[in-house]
């Protein structure tokens, strides 16, 4: 059983664009204070700014935890957005519902969801219609930690 | 793994305690410990930011001079453009070729045409690129090293293709091997620097493996042989070599920092220079910004390669010299795209491997890690986040990892220590 080290969660609230991508930015930083394998801590940001952004753009609240165990690196999201209707189409690479505003910022190619999974040792997504989302991802850590 | 090298030296009897090169320090590289500063090696990122910060002179750049590649049978010079902007306006590049000649090289190689063929090559792999954007521009070794300690996140974005010294390196060795019958180890390829940076990227490239290079002088280490011989030559018009290594306008276009950006015109660039500009613009994209950029270039040094740390004239001086320079010169020269063209399409300009995260030495177990992590943050909870940096470390949140990684003391902060206080008064009393 793994033993649980570290916990801490972090707001992101929806439609905040200047704040966008500071939650991922300090679970940087603490993986990084922790020496976390850099390659480890580029998956984990991947995961963390992905599912940030999705709150960011579609969701109103989230909160996005962080659970550290001596063996892996799990990532939660868990938004009180509209929920996700059709989730086999939202985890199709290039499929979006991003309105033209949010791609002219950069952001709603139809790469979020993918790219989480592609950069998950473990990946599990339920949405409900009208209640919100709750994005988990695992990511195990090597020997070294 | 390897010991990093790097091209700076803290001379201790001459450092003083000042805390100026600790704070000028933008990776947080410098503690000063009882009045003397000492540099982490795994954070420097040879930027050179505590050479311009230290007043008294203890800091110096770990230089080479000519004779030191005296055991080569045959020593090529590939000045940084940036040297042509460092002379009287009637000193011409073909004098300046005259100077380095009398200076002790055998010959000046002619540095426009690799300058051009890494322009293609970086011109082709932006359009290639698929990645995440922008691609970021491999110039300048500093910028690669601050990706390595700082943003190993973003060093997929890095350009792998070599920068252009290194393929005038590799075409030095091949082209003097096979016209003087030499093997390649007896030709000496060196670089003339305008940055330490480029030294130590020399000696050790970030990507690992060898230089294509054998070594490079600083700039001033030749300047002062040069100007004299360059400026005999312009007067008398008696001359070595009729040939100027600077025939076309874009060859001195990267030292200006206007370089490859008007061959990506439905590209979309950026171009920053100054280091801590640069930190910015990388923390910005850490956030998922900048996406829309498909270049950018990146220079530590704000006034670009022109004001780096082994120039010798004034930044604004040597722009406008080379500038001037410029406004003379017609845009391509013939010869050196027809050489272009023949060897484009035969090269590889690809880095052999990607430079890697610079990743620090770790201690303890994830747990043990954990136990320090909190510990640190609970003695910065008690530190007054003023960062005056008389602890001897660059800010609270960096003294509170020192003590909770065992190497400095809570009781180094003057707010916490009246003793503190009383050391500092000592190493830095005033002489009556």
């Amino acid at each position: 059983m793994a033993e649980e080290l570290l916990t801490c969660s972090f707001r992101v609230h929806g439609r905040d664009f200047e704040n966008a991508g500071e939650a991922s930015t300090e679970i940087k930083s603490l993986l990084k204070d922790l020496e976390i394998d850099p390659q480890t801590i580029r998956r984990a940001v991947v995961v963390a700014f992905e599912a940030e952004m999705n709150v960011v753009m579609y969701a109103d609240e989230a909160t996005v935890t962080l659970v550290l165990t001596d063996e892996d690196i799990s990532i939660e999201a868990a938004d009180s957005g509209p929920g996700i209707p059709d989730i086999e189409h939202a985890m199709e690479e290039g499929w979006s519902t991003a309105t033209d505003e949010m791609r002219e910022m950069g952001f709603g190619f139809g790469m979020g969801l993918p790219n989480i999974k592609r950069n998950s040792d473990l990946f599990a997504i339920r949405s409900e219609v009208g209640a919100g989302t709750v994005v988990s991802c695992r990511i195990d850590l090597d020997d070294h930690g | 793994m390897d010991e990093l090298t790097h091209g700076f030296r803290v001379d201790e009897a001459a450092c003083d305690g000042c805390l100026a090169c600790m704070r000028a320090c933008p990776t947080y590289a410098v503690r000063v410990k009882h009045g003397k500063a000492r540099v982490l090696s795994q954070s420097c990122i040879d930027c050179g930011s505590c050479l311009k910060a230290c007043a008294r002179g203890a800091i110096t750049a770990t230089t080479r001079t000519l004779a030191e590649f005296d055991h080569f049978a045959f020593k090529v010079a590939i000045p940084s453009p940036v040297l042509y902007g460092h002379f009287p306006l009637e000193v011409r590049p073909e004098h300046i070729v005259d100077g380095l000649l009398a200076a002790g090289f055998d010959a000046v190689w002619d540095y426009g045409i690799d300058l051009r063929l890494v322009t293609l090559a970086n011109v082709d792999y932006v359009k290639r690129w698929r990645g995440p954007r922008p691609v970021i521009s491999i110039m300048c070794p500093v910028v690669v090293r601050l990706l390595q300690v700082s943003y190993p996140r973003m060093l997929e974005q890095l350009i792998q293709v070599h920068p252009p010294r290194e393929v005038a390196g590799r075409e030095v060795k091949r082209h003097y091997s096979q016209e003087l019958g030499l093997a390649p180890e007896q030709i000496a390829a060196i670089y003339v620097t305008p940055c330490q940076a480029r030294t130590v990227s020399i000696l050790q490239p970030a990507e690992g493996g060898r230089s294509y290079l054998d070594g490079s002088v600083g700039i001033p280490q030749v300047f002062n042989t040069v100007l004299v011989e360059a400026r005999e030559a312009a007067r008398t018009g008696r001359r070595r070599s009729e040939w100027s290594p600077v025939r076309s306008a874009d060859v001195l276009r990267l030292s200006l920092r206007r370089p490859i950006t008007e061959l990506l015109t439905k590209h979309r660039y950026l171009s920053v220079a100054g280091l801590p500009n640069v930190i910015r613009v990388f923390d910005d994209i850490e956030k998922g910004k900048l996406k829309d950029f498909d270049y950018l270039e990146c220079y530590a040094c704000w006034g670009g390669c022109a004001n780096g740390n082994l120039t010798v004239d004034n930044v604004y001086v040597t722009l406008a010299k080379l500038q001037s320079l410029m406004n003379e010169l017609p845009e391509t020269d013939p010869r050196t795209e027809e050489e272009v063209a023949r060897r484009y399409p035969h090269e590889d300009y690809s880095l052999p491997r990607a430079p890697q995260p610079r990743a620090a030495v770790v201690v303890g177990d994830l747990r043990e890690r954990v136990r320090r992590k909190r510990k640190a943050d609970r003695i910065a909870a008690i530190l007054p986040g003023l960062d005056c940096g008389l602890c001897g470390a660059p800010a609270c949140k960096v003294l509170a990892r020192d003590v909770a990684a065992g190497e400095a003391e809570r009781g180094d902060c003057v707010f916490l220590s009246r003793q503190r206080l009383e050391e500092l008064r000592r190493i830095h009393r005033r002489p009556e």
